[in-house]
């Protein structure tokens, strides 16, 4: 009996437990720090939603900070994971705002097919969302896509400054690119397709795409070039050397605020101004540089976007 | 659902899953030997160690930590540090960062599968080998191991398949296996990739586990299979059962 006793008193005990630890949002302050109060009772209350992956988030949590300045309370839910789960997600209201990659989000979600063109790509962007009930905002002069970077060295001694350049001397080379990089257009068609380089015939390691072991394989000459996005801050931190896309294989990977129409309808000009006052300030640069905060020097998503916003004015 | 696993079949169905560097026989062949290299290192580091332990008898909080560490320890953690402190060596990305932590995994079993079973061993039979004159190794090798041989067997068999298991961990940092088709599944958001590619490990893990449950019973000692005692010479009436043991 007392075995019986201590089971269920156990049993109680670890529901309760398992009950509390649901995965939750995270908190959020709730009080409105707008200047103006009566406004703040108008506007909705917006989810923000980021991808699993650091610019995401800081990007997405600029922008909510941004937007409770403005006086707007807003909630967040960062790091739901990758496109399968937060695109969902945001045609279903689960979350209101995403920040979203032009290219990617045209050619994963939507099966489009981006060019280097930013206008003709948002504009074939566009299109799609509004299908789904999504409006993009102006996207960000700054931009994060694939691109290959190698070690100082490597540079010097084979005279390496663009893509093309690579071209001529992949074959002497170990890759490092992510496990889909063979079936991925901005990968290895694309090196086919723009660069001429017969990338079934490469000596190719994998691991995961802009990944910090990736970077750091390359460092330590495991590999000699290294499939990499473009603002991740290992490139600035190993002293490596990201080589020019001077034929075009990136997309347009410009960032755009992706917000559901209904929020866009309830909130007036507020949203969108405030969101594209942001946008505007946010370059290559820019988003390296949080790179570097919230990688190299590991501050919290928070602190990273509340020093970017203090030091632009905003 | 059901229209979800039809595309899975058809998966199986298309030639482009069983051709190419991705492709299943490739990545298969992979993950059979990074499994076997790791199991043949856990034998060679394990079993010597328990049979050791086993045979004095002592370090028995040795073993109990050893399995206890083993289970606590996770694989990934294991294979990103083997990873980075084989980089300077240039060995690091590969298959051995994945072999190192696999056969961490798989030393625990083995380890105290070796030590109980050789505990388990009657020690009646252990003094009465030392009465007729057999040395250490002989009752190790003659009587102890081929007694404890199927417990032994059973703590192989647990390695083997967890380490088929986890060897699809591997292609985060470029070891391959069938993991490197469910790492893509995942990064194209391709599904029916990703349980396709599950569905082999897991058909794999279990046939490992079918074979080396055939191997163990075939390493049994037929006298100590599961079988009734029948005796060969008949019952003697009047006689008293307690000083025989009537069957």
């Amino acid at each position: 009996m007392r075995t019986h006793r201590t089971f269920v008193l156990g049993a109680a005990l670890l529901a309760l437990v398992v009950s509390a630890c649901s995965p939750g949002e995270d908190e959020s302050p709730d009080a409105s720090t707008g200047a103006d109060g009566s406004q703040a009772a108008d506007l909705p209350t917006l989810t923000v939603g980021s991808a699993g992956f650091w610019e995401s988030a800081v990007v997405a949590e600029i922008y909510a900070q941004a937007l409770e300045d403005a006086g707007f309370t807003v909630e967040r839910q960062l790091e739901q994971g990758a496109r399968d789960v937060t695109h969902p997600a945001l045609v279903d209201g689960q979350i209101d705002l995403m920040p979203e990659y032009i290219g990617g989000y045209l050619a994963v979600t939507y099966g489009g097919e981006p060019t280097p063109d930013i206008d003709e790509s948002l504009a074939a962007l566009r299109e799609a969302l509004e299908a789904d009930g999504l409006v993009a905002f102006e996207p960000t002069p700054g931009t994060d896509a694939d691109g290959f970077a190698v070690r100082q060295e490597t540079a010097e001694e084979l005279e390496l400054e663009t893509m093309s350049d690579l071209a001529e001397v992949a074959d002497q080379l170990t890759w490092g690119v992510a496990q889909e990089c063979a079936e991925n257009p901005n990968c290895g068609l694309g090196l086919e397709r723009v660069y001429g380089i017969d990338f079934a015939s490469l000596d190719v390691e994998t691991l995961g795409a802009c990944s910090t072991a990736i970077a750091e394989a390359l460092n330590a000459n495991n590999i000699g070039v290294a499939q990499v996005c473009t603002t991740q801050p290992e490139i600035a931190g190993f002293n490596l050397v990201l080589l020019e896309d001077d034929l075009g294989l990136a997309p347009a990977q410009n960032i755009v605020p992706v917000v559901r129409s209904e929020i866009v309808d309830e909130s007036g000009d507020l949203l969108e101004s405030t969101l594209n006052a942001v946008s505007a300030l946010l370059t290559t640069e820019e988003l390296t540089n949080l790179g570097a905060a919230v990688i190299l020097n590991g501050e919290s998503y928070e602190d990273a976007a509340a020093q970017w916003l203090a030091d632009n004015g905003l | 659902m059901i229209e979800f696993l039809g595309e899975v079949a058809a998966w199986f169905a298309d030639p482009a899953t069983w051709s190419g560097r991705d492709g299943i026989p490739v990545r298969l062949w992979e993950h059979l030997w990074i499994s076997g290299v790791s199991l043949a290192a856990a034998v060679a580091i394990g079993l010597p160690l328990g049979l050791a332990i086993g045979h004095t008898g002592r370090g028995a909080r040795a073993v109990v930590a050893i399995a206890n560490i083993g289970r606590a320890v996770p694989s990934l953690g294991l294979m990103g540090l083997a990873f980075i402190l084989l980089l300077p060596f240039g060995l690091g990305v590969g298959p051995l960062p994945t072999i190192i932590a696999l056969t961490a995994l798989g030393i625990p079993p083995i380890v105290v599968n070796a030590y109980v079973g050789l505990r388990e061993v009657d020690r009646e039979l252990v003094e009465a080998a030392r009465g007729m004159g057999m040395r250490a190794g002989e009752i190790l090798g003659r009587v102890e191991i081929p007694i404890a041989l199927p417990v032994i067997l059973a703590g192989v068999r647990t390695s083997a398949v967890q380490i088929v298991a986890t060897a699809t961990l591997a292609a985060a940092i470029g070891g391959g296996t069938l993991g490197q088709i469910i790492y893509i599944g995942f990064n194209v958001g391709d599904q029916v990739r990703i349980f396709g590619a599950a569905l082999v490990v897991a058909a794999l893990s279990i046939g490992t586990e079918i074979a080396f449950g055939a191997l163990q019973r075939a390493a049994t000692s037929p006298g100590l299979r599961d079988r009734p005692y029948v005796p060969t010479e008949p019952a003697q009436v009047g006689r008293s059962g307690g000083e025989i043991g009537m069957p």
